[in-house]
């Protein structure tokens, strides 16, 4: 058997997102991306079909925006074990109640407190969608006997394909109440527009307090201090390719994936005769589907 | 071929007034790499050559008084080969990152092989060019091509284990050279690039170092062949920045990797102008360029400018600083000691930040 395609780019591409269409995307149990173009064991004409429309249906993970909370922790007090960190989990900290704030002076407390900042590195919660449309807010929990003026300085910076780059930053500035119990410090971040729909591999918080007076207080953990990330359920990055004859994808052709977002296609040149198999992969983010096959004959 | 008269010579030209070199040789060791707490420290510079030796460089200063030339051979059209031995065998790493190989969790692999490939062709690569290897009368100089990258090689095929020896780097070495099959072992040299849970001994000791080179010769390591010149690159970053992690870059992750490139950086140019590593051998002293007290091109500007974060370093002239390689991206690296900076009485160089005098 044999099919005709014509051999104009754009008319296989309609025609493949037509077959994609009419059949649809498999049930949610199902794997999340098939091929139904060509149909498995079919004969194809190298001589009237330089271009073969290879199609399927695909489903991805709908990208809701939500909001993902980060504490700041600490596992120990002045050790080498401190492990100052971001987390998506909030418990009693080891390290709650020590002298994480510093005064203008460089350097006190050792290697955490270097250059008179902390940095607080995602230990888990990744990867993660940034939804750089809306801002990032959070709050530093100042504690102790610290009294008057605090400027409280955060900025922010991420992975994004194995490159640091930065977030944002602000500066907050609070008349800290000795006798009260938390002198909570809001702060918000406005994500740089370069991130939108960046997918995050790594994030960290840098914390650095100064004040006149503040060389009494401290952070105060065990959830009182945490930084509120707007972030997609899923990746918004959705990507099909394919792969011809070649299980590993050293050399993958992307497809174009259809309007409604549950169709791909994509034309290639017709192979040499012979039997052919065809793999074809979703990327959703850092989530890549298992490849699903189909196996067609090219004659002259 | 390499003559006592040329060492002689060489002292003379180095403008040293009480040449008299050693009557034994003395004990060979690595050229290690001190960390930044480490810079000064006796324990990890080789013997003084002869003379009066200078003092060791005081911390985040070059060490002064030029280089001379003892002899043996450089590698005038240098090839780097990298070995990442074991980064793919069980328990090399304990973390992964999302979108990032597992053998690779925090992408010091690809930092060092694609500053290896950019490397090559820039200015600061160029600073070695002033230094050369006598033959049959002439001075052969280092030559700064666009590629000096000879290969990659994830060898997880050698079962690999934490507290490596320097015997089995040197091995791995050997191993490496099969693998790429070389023959050219004078312009040729080996990184030995360890991942995350498995280092070599004396790193994870605490005993000082970031990395060190060496060349294998029978006396320090039986049973390799002779002759082949490799550095032990340990995973800088279980160091942190003492061994130079965020000393260039700002920002966690932007400047997480920094010590790698510094690190690395420090060894392959100090092994191209010293592939022999100041070892002597029967009396023949195979080493390159270095002062009269045993401090490389790379020794002598090691974390110039360094202060712990208080102030970028490269507002110290030769201070740690981004280079931008052939391939267009930045890279951090330490500057390279330069005997024709600053008038011909020498200087750290070419980390973009020079003293207004350059070689």
């Amino acid at each position: 058997m044999s099919i005709n395609v014509r051999t104009k780019t754009a008319i296989v591409v309609a025609a493949a997102s037509l077959a994609a269409a009419t059949t649809g995307v498999a049930a949610a149990s199902s794997p999340p991306i098939t091929i139904t173009t060509p149909r498995a064991g079919a004969w194809i004409s190298g001589e009237r079909n330089p271009y073969i429309a290879v199609a399927g249906g695909v489903q991805f993970a709908p990208s809701t925006p939500q909001t993902t909370r980060f504490y700041l922790r600490r596992d120990a007090c002045g050790t080498t074990n401190d492990n100052p960190h971001l987390s998506v989990t909030s418990a009693t900290d080891g390290g709650d109640g020590c002298g994480l704030i510093i005064d203008s002076a460089v350097g006190l407390g050792g290697n955490v407190d270097q250059a008179a900042f902390v940095d607080f590195p995602a230990t888990d919660g990744m990867p993660l969608a940034l939804d750089s449309s809306r801002p990032i807010t959070g709050v530093i929990d100042l504690k102790g006997t610290a009294a008057g003026l605090a400027q409280v300085n955060v900025s922010m910076d991420a992975l994004v394909g194995g490159q640091g780059v930065t977030v944002g930053s602000d500066s907050a500035s609070a008349v800290l109440d000795p006798t009260a119990s938390d002198n909570a410090v809001a702060f918000t971040i406005t994500p740089s527009a370069g991130l939108a729909g960046a997918d995050l591999q790594g994030l960290d918080l840098r914390v650095s307090i100064s004040g006149p007076s503040v060389d009494a207080g401290y952070i105060g953990l065990s959830g009182k201090s945490f930084a509120d990330v707007p972030s997609f359920t899923a990746s918004v990055n959705r990507s099909v390719e394919i792969s011809l004859d070649d299980p590993t994808f050293s050399n993958p052709i992307p497809a174009r994936l259809g309007t409604s977002g549950s169709s791909w296609s994509v034309a290639i040149a017709a192979p040499a005769p012979g039997r052919h198999t065809v793999y074809a992969e979703s990327i959703q983010g850092f989530a890549t589907s298992k490849p699903v096959t189909t196996t067609f004959t090219v004659r002259r | 071929m390499i003559k006592r008269s040329v060492l002689i010579l060489a002292a003379c030209f180095a403008g040293l007034s009480s040449a008299s070199a050693s009557a034994t040789a003395p004990v060979h060791a690595p050229i290690f790499m001190p960390n930044t707490l480490n810079v000064g420290n006796p324990a990890l510079v080789p013997p003084p050559i002869c003379c009066a030796p200078q003092g060791p460089p005081v911390a985040g200063e070059p060490a002064p008084v030029n280089m001379a030339y003892f002899g043996g051979h450089i590698q005038v059209d240098p090839k780097i080969y990298v070995v990442f031995w074991g980064w793919g065998e069980p328990g090399a790493f304990n973390h992964t990152t999302p979108g990032a190989p597992s053998d690779d969790p925090d992408g010091a692999a690809a930092r060092m092989t694609a500053f290896i490939k950019a490397m090559g062709g820039t200015s600061w690569a160029a600073v070695s060019t002033q230094y050369y290897e006598t033959v049959n009368g002439q001075n052969v100089h280092i030559q700064n091509p666009g590629n000096v990258f000879g290969g990659v090689w994830y060898d997880n095929a050698n079962p690999i284990h934490n507290n490596l020896s320097g015997l089995e780097l040197a091995q791995e070495a050997q191993r490496a050279a099969a693998h790429f099959h070389v023959t050219d072992f004078d312009n040729s040299q080996f990184v030995i690039a360890q991942p995350q849970m498995y280092n070599e001994a004396g790193f994870n000791s605490g005993a000082g170092y970031c990395a060190y080179h060496d060349y294998t010769e029978p006396a320090s390591y039986p049973g390799v062949q002779p002759g082949i010149s490799f550095t032990n690159m340990p995973y800088v970053l279980n160091s942190g920045s003492t061994c130079g992690e965020n000393s260039v870059n700002t920002g966690y992750y932007a400047g997480r990797l920094d010590g790698f490139t510094i690190v690395l950086g420090h060894e392959v140019e100090e092994t191209i102008t010293d592939p022999g590593a100041e070892a002597v051998v029967n009396g023949q002293n195979l080493g390159g360029w270095y002062d009269y007290a045993a401090y490389e091109n790379g020794d002598k500007c090691a974390w110039v400018g360094y202060t712990e974060g208080v102030a970028p370093a490269s507002t110290v002239p030769g201070g740690l600083n981004d280079i931008t390689g052939n391939d267009g991206k930045q890279y951090p690296v330490q500057s390279l000691w330069s005997n024709d900076s600053a008038g011909g009485a020498g200087y750290c160089a070419g980390a973009a930040d020079d003293v207004p005098v350059t070689g």
